[in-house]
């Protein structure tokens, strides 16, 4: 089994728990983080830019520091091996916008998998996650 | 790839965050956490403190930056030249596959 950790947009989350109920994989732990990734954002600079206006000081000042983090949903969830290429389709397609910032999915390798209720363990204790 | 994930002081993270920067790691996911250590938390006179507020630092690179990335952290993330207790741990994990969601793509090993 593997775990599929996706860090999306803050404004994603609910069309993509909608998503993952559709596709069959109900259960999901999320988590608020902040977060930057490879393309810094500068968005003084930015707003700066698209403003006709000249440049404002805080956003030369601002030049100098380094890239403000963003806050992000992070979303982690254990499915069958089988599963992990339907739920990476299913997450980039309520997630993808086209633009940078839209998020990454990292799909990692779990050893074992145990249910607290029931004490089962292994494939039987993710046995909501098989998607339709 | 693999995911580091480093637990480090509150008050580190920014310069931790920093070196990655300067290290040429810009890509780092961070949240707050609670913990303790083997030091089983922090005792001051009569009050003890279980569980200490840590910050996570998440970042996935290639296996061949691994040394590098520790070497920024480590030296970032100890307090004073020799380290103290509480300084952090850094854990680091396979990564099986890694997708970008703006292109769909699936990332290959090599650095962008």
């Amino acid at each position: 089994m593997k775990e599929v950790l996706a860090v999306i947009r803050m404004n994603k989350i609910n069309p993509t728990k909608q998503a993952l109920v559709d596709a069959g994989f109900p259960a999901f732990t999320a988590a608020k983080v902040m977060g930057r990734g490879s393309r810094p954002v500068d968005f003084e600079l930015r707003k700066a830019l698209t403003d006709d206006s000249a440049p404002a000081p805080e956003a030369l000042a601002s030049l100098a520091q380094g890239p403000r983090l963003i806050a992000k949903r992070m979303l982690s969830m254990v499915v069958p091996n089988e599963a992990v290429a339907s739920v990476v389709k299913t997450l980039i397609a309520a997630n993808q916008t086209g633009n940078p910032g839209d998020g990454k999915i990292f799909v990692l390798p779990v050893d074992d998998v145990a249910r607290v209720r029931t004490g089962e363990t292994g494939a039987k204790a993710i046995d909501e996650m098989t998607g339709r | 790839m693999i995911m580091v994930r480093a637990i480090v002081r509150p008050e580190k993270s920014a310069a931790v965050m920093q070196a990655l920067l300067d290290a040429g790691y810009p890509a780092v996911t961070k949240m707050d956490v609670a913990g303790r250590g083997k030091q089983r938390g922090l005792k001051v006179g009569n009050v003890t403190y279980d569980e200490l507020p840590k910050e996570m630092l998440m970042s996935v690179v290639h296996e061949s930056d691994k040394e590098l990335l520790l070497k920024a952290v480590m030296e970032a993330a100890r307090t004073g030249e020799k380290g103290a207790f509480g300084d952090g741990k850094i854990f680091v994990s396979p990564v099986s596959e890694v997708y970008t969601i703006s292109t769909g793509a699936m990332e290959s090993g090599a650095r962008p």
